[in-house]
C-alpha cells in the first residue's frame, strides 16, 4: 500500500476517500466540439481563409517536430486540420470549397484560429483541441488532466474479448479498470461483457472521474460501469477475491524519461498518468500484488507496460515474489512488435 | 370479306380502311386462318409470288395464308392493343410494314400472327409445340422496314446520335439500333441462334419424350432462349415499325402521327438504354461495390501529381454517379501528389463500371514541376477490386496467417507518444497480400478497414485462380493485367483523351478529369462484347 500512497500524492495530500461520483461543479467535463450545438455562423469564404492560414502553419512545420521529438509532420497536421474542420462543421461532409455561402459551426471562427495556433505553437495535443479521441469504435471525450488513450491500449480490449469468448464465466463476472483516465478500457470491456458482467473503474484524479462518468453515460453504460475515485485498490475494499478480470494502463514511464518526452505528451498530458517512478515500475508492481489479492481463482489480468524490460521484470516478480499465485504468464507484443502487455491468470 | 382500300404509292403499299371496327374483323379473320392452318402442310411455300407485286386487297388473304403456312415470319412485336390503336387511328387502318411484302416475305411484320400461333401452340400439345419450335430457328431472319432498312443497316449508316431532347427520329433510331446490337452481343446472339437450332431439331425428334427428364431440360432451355430472342426481336420489330410509321406519316403529311411515333421512339430509346446497361453490366460481380487503387508510376513528383489527379477523377466520377466515396489509404508524395491511394466506391454497379478502368493511364503535359517547362510523360496504374457482398463465398482467412503492423510507428510507443496516426498494415503471410488503412481516426477502425481490403484482395485472387482453371473464362475482365496501357491524356501540344483499346476519344480533357468517364467505360464494355462476339464467330 505504500506505493499506492506515493501515487496518491495528488496536490501533495494523500487522498484516501472514495466517492462514486464527483459532486463539485469544478469538474464539469468539457463537451467535445463535435457534440456541441452548431451555434456559430460563418461564411465558407471565411472558413476557406482560415483553412488556408492553418494549412500554411502546418506546412511551415515540415518535419521539424518529427526531427525534434518524433512529433507530427506536415502531413499528419494537415489530416488533423481536416478532422478539426469536420468536427466543427454542422455537416461534417460539407464541402467548403463551394461558393460563398453561410454555414453553421460548432465553435466560433475566432476559436478555430486560436485552437490551431495552440496546436502548432504550443504543441497542444490535437485530441485536447477537439475534445475527443477516436479509440476503437468509440469516440471518447478527453480534456487536460486526463491521459489521451493510446492506440496500443486498444489491444487490451481485444485480449479481454478473446478471454471472455474462451471462458464465458469471465464475461458474467466483475472486472476492474485501475486508473481508468478517460474510461477507455472500462467502456471497451463493459461493451463486451455478458448481461451480468460489471466493471468498476477507479481513478485518483477527480477530472478523470468526471470525464469517465461522462463517457460512460454517453455510451449508456451506467448500469454496467461504476466509477470510483481513489488510489488504486482502495476504492475496492471488500471486493477481495471477487474479480474475474483486472486491466490497467498505469503510469509506466521511468521518471528519468519524463523531461525528454514529446512536447504534446510532456507539456500537456498529466504527469500523474505517465510517471511510473524511477524505472517506471512503481505502480505496476503495486498492481501485481493487488491482483494477487483481488482476483478470484481463474481470474485474468492484463497490464500495459513500457516494453520488453518491464514485461520481463513483472513476470520475474510474479514468479518469485508471488510464487504459486499466477499461471499462464505472458508478454504480448503490440502492433509495433514491442512487448507491451503482461497477461496472466490467478490460480 | 374485308372492305379494304388499297392505296398505292411508288415505294410501298398501305392499307386504309374507312371503318374503325375493321380491326376486330381483321383479328377474327387472322384467327380463322390460323385454325384453318392447323391441318395444312408444314412445308414452306414459295413466297416469290408476293415479292414482286404490290398487294391488292384480294392478295392480302392469300398472303396471310401463306404466312401462316410458311411460319416463316412470326416476329411478335406489337401488343394487340397497340396494334388496335394503330388501326383506330382516325378511323383509318394503317397497317405498317405491309410494304415489306414486296421485297422480303420472310421479314413480314405481321403484328398479330405470332401471337395467335403462340396461343394455338400452347393449347394444342406436343404437335403444335414442335411446329412452333421448327420455325423458331428461323426467327433470326433479318427484319427490315418497308424500304429494306435493318437494324444493322441503321447502325452501319452511322446516323448522328444527338441528345434525347432533340426530336430527331434518325438519332433516336440510331441510338436504339446501337443498343439493340449491344444487347444482342451480350446474349451472344449468333451462338444463341445456333443453340436454338440445335434445340429445335432435338425437340422435333419423335423419340424425344422417351426420356422425359432430358426432354424437359431441352424444352426449358429452348423456352428460355426463345424468350430472350423474342424480347430482342420485339425491340427490333418495334423500332422498324416506328420508322415505317414516321416515313408513312411524312408522306401523308400527318404531323400528329409523326409526333406520336417520335414520342414512342424516344420512350423506346430510354427503355432500351436500360436494357443495354443491364446487358453491359451483367457480369457476376458487376453489381458489387469496389475499391479503386491508384499507384504512381516511375517519375517522381510529376507522376505522383498525376496519380493524385487520377484519384480525384475517380472520386468525381463516383460522386457524379451518386456513389459514396471514402479514402481508405493514401500515401502522400514528398513534394506533391500521392504515391498511392485506395478509395472505396460504394453503390450499385460500381464494380461493373470501374472494372473498365484497370490498367495504366498515361499523361502528356508540360510539367508544372519542371522549371525548364519541358513536356513530360507520366504514368499511373489503376486496379479495381470488387467488394463481394454477402451473397458470395469468401476466402476464409485464418487469424494465425496474419501479421498486423503499426504503420510508421517510431520510438518507444505507448504513453511516450501522442499521435493521431494509427495506420495499420495487415500482411497475409501465405500469399504475401497486404492491405493498409490510415484514413480512420482509430487503430481499431483502420484495422477493420484494412481487413476488408485484404478480404477483397484475397477474394479477387481466388476468383482469378478459379478463372484460370476454367479455360472458358480466361478472357474475363478481372484478368486484365495491371501493366496494360489503356488510355492517354494529352494536355500538350494538343488536347485529347484517347482510349487505346477502343479508340474512343474526347477533345476536352478537363471534362474527363472532372469525372466524365461513363462514355469511356461504356464504349470499352461494349467493345469487350465485340471481342466476345468475334471469338464466337471464330469458334462457330
Amino acid at each position: 500500500m505504500k506505493l499506492g500512497l506515493t501515487r496518491a500524492c495528488f496536490g501533495c495530500r494523500p487522498i484516501c476517500y472514495t466517492t462514486s461520483l464527483p459532486s463539485s461543479t469544478l469538474n464539469k467535463p468539457q463537451i467535445p466540439i463535435f457534440l456541441r450545438p452548431p451555434a456559430y455562423s460563418a461564411t465558407s469564404l471565411d472558413l476557406r481563409k482560415w483553412h488556408e492560414w492553418a494549412k500554411g502553419l502546418a506546412v511551415s512545420v515540415g518535419s521539424s517536430f518529427a526531427d525534434a521529438d518524433n512529433g507530427p509532420d506536415t502531413n499528419l497536421l494537415c489530416r488533423e486540420l481536416n478532422w478539426l474542420l469536420q468536427d466543427s462543421l454542422e455537416d461534417p461532409k460539407h464541402d467548403i470549397r463551394q461558393s460563398n455561402e453561410s454555414l453553421m459551426l460548432r465553435t466560433s471562427l475566432d476559436d478555430l484560429y486560436h485552437l490551431w495556433k495552440q496546436r502548432i505553437e504550443q504543441r497542444r495535443p490535437f485530441q485536447y483541441i477537439v475534445g475527443c479521441e477516436h479509440w476503437r469504435d468509440l469516440v471518447l471525450s478527453v480534456q487536460e488532466g486526463v491521459l489521451i488513450p493510446r492506440p496500443e491500449t486498444e489491444l487490451i480490449v481485444d485480449m479481454a474479448f478473446d478471454e471472455i469468448s474462451k471462458n464465458e464465466s469471465l464475461g458474467q463476472g466483475l472486472w476492474a479498470d485501475m486508473g481508468t483516465g478517460s474510461g477507455a478500457l472500462a467502456i471497451g470491456i463493459g461493451r463486451t461483457l455478458g448481461t451480468r458482467g460489471r466493471v468498476i473503474a477507479t481513478d485518483l484524479s477527480p477530472v478523470a472521474v468526471s470525464v469517465t462518468t461522462y463517457n460512460v453515460s454517453r455510451y449508456g453504460l451506467q448500469d454496467v460501469i461504476e466509477v470510483k475515485q481513489g488510489s488504486w485498490f482502495e476504492p475496492l475494499k471488500g471486493f477481495e477475491g471477487k474479480f474475474a478480470g483486472i486491466v490497467s494502463n498505469p503510469p509506466y514511464i521511468p521518471s528519468e524519461h519524463i523531461p525528454k518526452l514529446q512536447a504534446e505528451v510532456g507539456r500537456h498530458e498529466p504527469t500523474l498518468a505517465l510517471d511510473g517512478g524511477v524505472g517506471g515500475m512503481d505502480y505496476l508492481i503495486h498492481l501485481c500484488s493487488g491482483a494477487a489479492t483481488m482476483l478470484r481463482g481463474g481470474g485474468f489480468f492484463m497490464f500495459e507496460t513500457n516494453g520488453e524490460e518491464q514485461c520481463k521484470l513483472i513476470i520475474d516478480f510474479m514468479k518469485n515474489e508471488l510464487a504459486g499465485r499466477f499461471c499462464n504468464l505472458n508478454a504480448v507484443p503490440d502492433f509495433s512488435d514491442i512487448q507491451r502487455f503482461v497477461t496472466g491468470v490467478r490460480r | 370479306m374485308l372492305s379494304l382500300i388499297l392505296k398505292k404509292s411508288s415505294h410501298r403499299s398501305s392499307l386504309v380502311s374507312p371503318n374503325p371496327c375493321t380491326s376486330t374483323n381483321l383479328i377474327a379473320l387472322l384467327f380463322s386462318f390460323l385454325l384453318v392452318d392447323k391441318d395444312s402442310s408444314r412445308r414452306p411455300n414459295s413466297p416469290t409470288s408476293c415479292q414482286k407485286h404490290s398487294i391488292l386487297a384480294s392478295a392480302l388473304s392469300s398472303f396471310l395464308l401463306n404466312t401462316i403456312r410458311n411460319q416463316s415470319g412470326p416476329h411478335l412485336c406489337l401488343s394487340k392493343s397497340r396494334y388496335n390503336s394503330y388501326l383506330n387511328w382516325r378511323g383509318k387502318v394503317l397497317v405498317s410494314g405491309f410494304g415489306v411484302l414486296k421485297r422480303q416475305f420472310g421479314g413480314c411484320h405481321s403484328a398479330l400472327l405470332p401471337r395467335f400461333v403462340l396461343s394455338c401452340s400452347s393449347n394444342q400439345g406436343l404437335e403444335n409445340l414442335r411446329r412452333f419450335c421448327s420455325f423458331s430457328a428461323r426467327e433470326a431472319a433479318k427484319l427490315s422496314t418497308s424500304d429494306g432498312l435493318t437494324v444493322d443497316g441503321i447502325v452501319a449508316s452511322k446516323w448522328a446520335i444527338v441528345d434525347e431532347s432533340e426530336s430527331d427520329w434518325k438519332s433516336h433510331a440510331a441510338a436504339i439500333a446501337q443498343s439493340i446490337q449491344i444487347v444482342k452481343k451480350r446474349l451472344q446472339w449468333r451462338k444463341l441462334i445456333v443453340r436454338l437450332g440445335l434445340l429445335s431439331s432435338e425437340l422435333n425428334k419423335p423419340d424425344l419424350w422417351d426420356d422425359p427428364e432430358h426432354a424437359g431440360r431441352i424444352s426449358r432451355e429452348h423456352g428460355s432462349l426463345m424468350g430472350k430472342m423474342k424480347e430482342v426481336n420485339a425491340f427490333e420489330q418495334e423500332l422498324l415499325e416506328h420508322i415505317d410509321m414516321i416515313k408513312l406519316a411524312r408522306e401523308e403529311d400527318d404531323i400528329d402521327v409523326e409526333s406520336e411515333s417520335l414520342k414512342a421512339l424516344l420512350q423506346m430509346r430510354i427503355n432500351i438504354k436500360e436494357k443495354e446497361l443491364e446487358a453491359l453490366l451483367s457480369g457476376e460481380h458487376d453489381t458489387c461495390c469496389c475499391y479503386i487503387e491508384v499507384q504512381a508510376g516511375a517519375g517522381g513528383t510529376e507522376s505522383m501529381d498525376w496519380a493524385e489527379m487520377v484519384t480525384k477523377m475517380y472520386k468525381l466520377w463516383a460522386e457524379r454517379r451518386g456513389y459514396t466515396v471514402t479514402v481508405v489509404d493514401q500515401m502522400p508524395g514528398e513534394i506533391a501528389g500521392i504515391k498511392r491511394a485506395t478509395i472505396k466506391v460504394y453503390g450499385e454497379y460500381a464494380y461493373g463500371y470501374a472494372k473498365a478502368e484497370v490498367g495504366v493511364h498515361r499523361l502528356v503535359r508540360i510539367s508544372p514541376f519542371d522549371s525548364g517547362k519541358r513536356r513530360h510523360t507520366s504514368f499511373a496504374a489503376v486496379a479495381v477490386i470488387p467488394i463481394l457482398g454477402d451473397g458470395f463465398t469468401h476466402v476464409q482467412i485464418n487469424e494465425s496467417d496474419l501479421r498486423i503492423e503499426r504503420f510508421r510507428a517510431g520510438g518507444a510507443g505507448g504513453q511516450h507518444v501522442n499521435t493521431t496516426e494509427s495506420a495499420v498494415r495487415i500482411v497475409h503471410v501465405p500469399t504475401g497480400v497486404t492491405a493498409t488503412c490510415q484514413n480512420e481516426r482509430s487503430q481499431h477502425l483502420n484495422k477493420a478497414s484494412a481487413m476488408e481490403v485484404l478480404q477483397s484482395r484475397l477474394d479477387q485472387l481466388e476468383m482469378a485462380r478459379r478463372e484460370q482453371m476454367n479455360a472458358q473464362h480466361t478472357q474475363s475482365l478481372t484478368n486484365i493485367s495491371w501493366g496494360n496501357q489503356i488510355r492517354t491524356y494529352v494536355l500538350h501540344p494538343y488536347r485529347m483523351v484517347k482510349d487505346l483499346r477502343t479508340n474512343y476519344e474526347v477533345y476536352d480533357p478537363d471534362s474527363v478529369l472532372e469525372g466524365e468517364l461513363d462514355d469511356f467505360m461504356l464504349s470499352y464494355l461494349s467493345a469487350y462484347l465485340d471481342e466476345d462476339e468475334k471469338k464466337i464467330s471464330v469458334s462457330l
